[in-house]
């Protein structure tokens, strides 16, 4: 099967710190990827340069997504192309209300394909169906974009965006950081009901708790801007019960 | 003026905000049309501010347009909105005056829209007196929308009495050189004075904005929020000045000028000040100039949404909370969609006018 996404010896710096330090990674559809790693391995930074953010400067390597070369899309075209990040952080945008946030997204994408704009009555179906996916209240559409949200609030509002764009391969940074066990359960389910055989996610985190709602495919250690081990799933146990000395 | 009078007024101009039900008045460059509204020489809605020596200034300054003969007094009627379209077609400069006066206990809408259809180089000078007596409410919104060669200053004179609240929201879409004087005085106690304002400015347009407001009376909140969005060479001047005198206790206070620049040559100065003589007050003052955030931007282009959507989305929020002050809902909802035209560089200039200014 095709590859969706071929990473090869990406290295990446923000201003002169090198942080990414040459990754190999590829992922196929149907498979769900946990990256696991300290804070300061390289997760985010990881994450963030296959969205696309521009404070990091790729310096060597490749990124194929579909056959194409990712790192010459805007972050705009990535979303097009059906690639999602989930934010560590989710950004709080005063004023503009979830629904026109979403609205304008989905139908951009809709454009890009041609297909007409969503109307209101449309869009409020398919909002309020997917907002189900994370039990979140519809007020939540009416609200500023993560304005006021808490920080499991912020989380399910990153699945419900991702149910709502439903991507091909979506990157998950430490989505489970700040949840309560109810909330990474709602979320975990969420992500669970929008796996198919056709998409792929990519989980990072600290922990293994996630993966017990998640189950990956393959779990890859990072340290120090490189994957330093990759195994099945019981590799998230073994992290969870002798930390990341061993890779050091 | 002579020469527009043998065309049909409505081929000329034909406003796109008028609202469902508002008592509609046209103003033609000064002249009222219509009789709902009377015109008289002598009303007077002066305004003594007291204290202050900056007041003082201001005080005498519009002595031009006070002295203008006639003005349109405008008595609102309760649950009705009373709409004022004064349009400019005549080239020589004008001074017009407006009175709106709310007599007594109730709610007021007023809105005062300005345009210009043509384009000469406008000048008009406004002075705009409102009494609100005790008790009443009066939600009035002024839209400007001129041509970039226009000059129109406008000088404000309120006065509140016990009890009442006003609401002033200006929204100056589109202005060559504009000058918004409010000088507003807080006479009676337990009274609520809101400003707000947004001005949208490119090219070559000057928005400058002057404030004194005087609280005189003790237990009375006032609420200022003016937000400009700069591109092009555009230059806007903010100064405020809130003062609260002796007999002013317990008042509150709050004032801000909020500035986005959208382009490297636009400029916004801002210098708010409080001038406070009691000791039992709440106030606050403060101002920001400020570009679209990175982050937001990069968070909206991470799920699709096209770099210039995200900033007209970033603009229209930062706009919208000086909107959402307009408490009539078909109104703010016209004036978002306008001020959204005016972001994506449509025209927002209503339809039938034949102006080709910018």
């Amino acid at each position: 099967m095709e590859n969706l996404l071929e990473i090869k010896n990406l290295h990446a710096r923000i201003g002169d710190k090198e942080i990414l330090k040459g990754i190999n990674l590829v992922i196929k559809p149907g498979e769900v990827h946990a990256i696991m790693g300290r804070n300061g391995s390289g997760k985010s930074t990881l994450s963030a340069v296959l969205a696309g953010n521009s404070n990091y400067e790729v310096t060597e390597g490749s990124v194929t997504y579909l056959g194409q070369d990712l790192l010459k899309m805007s972050p705009e075209e990535r979303s097009w192309a059906g690639l999602f990040l989930g934010f560590q952080y989710p950004v709080e945008i005063p004023g503009v209300t979830n629904v026109n946030f979403m609205k304008t997204a989905v139908n951009e994408h809709r454009r890009q394909k041609n297909l007409p704009p969503l109307s209101a009555a449309e869009y409020l179906k398919m909002m309020r169906e997917k907002m189900a996916y994370v039990e979140m209240d519809p007020s939540f559409s009416s609200r500023g974009v993560n304005v006021g949200f808490s920080g499991g609030e912020k989380k399910r509002n990153e699945i419900f965006q991702m149910a709502m764009l439903s991507p091909r391969l979506a990157i998950l940074d430490e989505t489970d950081s700040g949840l309560d066990v109810d909330a990474l359960r709602i979320v975990a389910n969420g992500v669970n009901r929008l796996k198919t055989a056709d998409n792929a996610f990519v989980v990072i985190t600290h922990y293994q708790r996630l993966l017990d709602y998640i189950v990956p495919d393959v779990v890859h250690v990072l340290y120090k801007g490189k994957i330093v081990k990759t195994a099945g799933k019981e590799l998230a146990a073994e992290v969870e019960a002798h930390g990341y000395e061993e890779f050091e | 003026m002579e020469g527009f009078r043998y065309i049909p007024k409505k081929q000329l101009f034909d406003c796109s905000v008028p609202l469902t039900g508002a008592r509609k008045l046209f103003v033609w460059d000064g002249v009222p049309e219509g009789l709902p509204f009377e015109s008289v020489s002598d009303l007077d809605c002066a305004v003594d501010f007291g204290i202050s020596t900056r007041v003082e200034r201001i005080r005498y300054a519009p002595k031009e347009t006070a002295s203008a003969p006639k003005a349109t007094v405008i008595v609102p009627k309760e649950e009705e909105i009373t709409q004022v379209i004064s349009v400019r077609v005549s080239p020589s400069p004008l001074s017009e005056r407006t009175v709106i006066d709310c007599p007594s206990e109730g709610k007021y809408n007023v809105v005062l829209c300005s345009h210009t259809v043509g384009q000469e180089r406008f000048s008009t000078k406004g002075r705009i007196e409102i009494h609100v007596a005790k008790g009443a409410s009066l939600d009035l919104v002024v839209m400007q929308n001129e041509n970039s060669l226009s000059r129109h200053e406008s000088d404000y004179r309120i006065r509140l009495e016990e009890e009442s609240s006003l609401s002033l929201n200006i929204v100056t879409l589109h202005a060559g050189n504009v000058t918004n004087r409010i000088h507003s005085l807080i006479a009676g106690k337990k009274a609520t004075c809101n400003l707000n304002g947004l001005y949208l400015a490119d090219g070559q347009q000057i928005v400058d904005t002057d404030v004194v407001l005087v609280h005189n009376a003790e237990e009375s909140v006032s609420r200022q929020l003016f937000k400009g969005i700069l591109d092009g060479n555009s230059k806007s001047r903010f100064e405020g000045e809130v003062v609260v005198s002796p007999a002013a206790q317990k008042t509150e206070a709050y004032q801000a000028n909020n500035n986005l620049l959208i382009s490297e040559s636009a400029r916004a100065s801002s210098d708010p000040h409080l001038v406070i003589y009691a000791d039992d007050v709440k106030c606050s003052h403060g101002s920001t100039a400020g570009s679209v955030g990175d982050e937001e931007l990069f968070y909206m282009r991470s799920r699709g949404i096209s770099e210039k959507e995200a900033r007209i989305l970033q603009q229209q929020a930062f706009a919208g909370t000086v909107l959402e002050k307009v408490a009539h809902p078909e109104l703010r909802e016209r004036l978002s969609r306008l001020v959204e035209k005016r972001l994506r560089g449509e025209d927002t200039l209503c339809a039938g006018c034949s102006k080709r200014c910018c």
